[in-house]
């Protein structure tokens, strides 16, 4: 039973410290994907469809923590394993719009059915997460 | 410990002893996100934060058939031994039959016990106490 | 409390998090914090074809209010102590709301 007393201290931000200046993968609640070293000067964007991806440069980001949803460390060899392909990122933007409008579209359908069969349909997508 | 509890174990008087007494029963919730499970409640908190046992899962999805351009309504089932549910997820949650079929706690309230009684039709287990004429 | 508490004796043991976003995660459990904030090591991705950004990451950090579910490893968990526990801490914070 003493193992489940609340006698121990703890820290959250603690936790973070052997993540420094590592190479990381952050995921946001809306859905963004942002890649870059824990407290450094070299961050971008990547924006991911399917297989392909398109990367925007960016400059420091600082991020409210409510918005993450993970943080991933990047593991380089895997890294230049993955066999997904990098296109020009206007294009992928597009590609990611078109995903976003037909899922919304479809989300639209399913809240109206499902709501009549009782259930809650009264939240955003990001509230979800 | 056990002089720091004021309150006998089966005292109702706010919500979360009437989840209390579900401990080590089978349970429904109804969560987000167009799921509910089923399962045996082994421990919750404040948030309904639960551990659930021998869970089975329900999840509803609306699918379009690309032919008819028809939209249906289909269910999938899961099944887990063990599953740790966030509480921020939980709509609400069921009582199982056997808080209305076993002798009343002292303290439980007739109204409570009425509110939270779903339809008859829903259990097998005979309701004994007809709460409706007190 | 008592889910920090659960959580830490869960430490070493392979788990799922679920995420609400349908990312599912196994991985080691290395810590857990009061949020429930999660750490994962050598993790694998479900549905990995879905989440093409996971696959070089090798473990990870998950926000506490973003799961969904953990699914644990039943033989890792003695129900009936998690019950008493559960009772106990509910007993208790009754208790002190009355105080």
């Amino acid at each position: 039973m003493s193992s489940f007393l609340p006698n121990h201290l703890f820290t959250t931000s603690g936790s973070l410290v052997d993540l420094l200046d590592k190479r990381l993968l952050v995921i946001l609640r809306d859905g963004r994907k942002i890649l870059g070293f824990l407290r450094s000067y070299d961050q971008y964007e990547r924006i991911y469809v399917k297989d392909v991806y398109g990367d925007i440069q960016r400059g420091v980001f600082v991020i409210r923590g409510e918005n993450v949803v993970l943080l991933g460390e990047i593991d380089n060899i895997k890294d230049d394993e993955q066999p997904l392909q990098q296109l020009p990122y206007d294009q992928v933007l597009r590609m990611q719009q078109e995903e976003a409008e037909a899922r919304q579209q479809k989300e639209k359908v399913k809240n109206q059915l499902l709501h009549n069969q009782g259930f809650s349909v009264d939240f955003l997508e990001t509230d979800l997460y | 410990m056990a002089d720091t509890v004021t309150a006998p174990i089966t005292s109702v008087e706010e919500p979360l002893d009437l989840v209390r007494l579900c401990l080590d029963e089978h349970i429904y919730v109804k969560l987000r996100g167009d799921r509910e499970v089923r399962g045996r409640l082994h421990a919750f908190d404040q948030h309904l934060n639960l551990v659930l046992g021998d869970v089975e899962e329900t999840i509803t999805t609306v699918e379009l058939d690309p032919e008819t351009k028809e939209e249906s309504v289909h269910t999938t089932n899961r099944k887990m031994d063990m599953l740790f549910v966030r509480g921020d997820g939980v709509i609400l949650g069921l009582i199982p039959s056997i808080l209305y079929t076993a002798p009343l706690p002292k303290k439980l309230d007739n109204h409570a016990i009425n509110l939270f009684r779903p339809p008859r039709e829903r259990y097998e287990t005979p309701i004994l106490f007809d709460l409706s004429k007190d | 409390m008592l889910f920090y508490s659960f959580f830490k004796t869960l430490v070493g043991q392979t788990v799922t998090v679920e995420l609400k976003n349908d990312l599912s995660v196994v991985g080691t459990l290395v810590s857990v914090d009061q949020f429930l904030n999660i750490k994962l090591d050598n993790i694998k991705v479900e549905h990995e074809d879905q989440h093409p950004h996971m696959m070089s990451v090798k473990n990870c950090f998950i926000r506490g209010s973003v799961v969904r579910y953990v699914h644990l490893p039943p033989a890792a968990i003695d129900t009936a102590l998690l019950q008493d526990a559960a009772r106990r801490e509910s007993q208790q914070s009754t208790a002190t709301a009355k105080a």
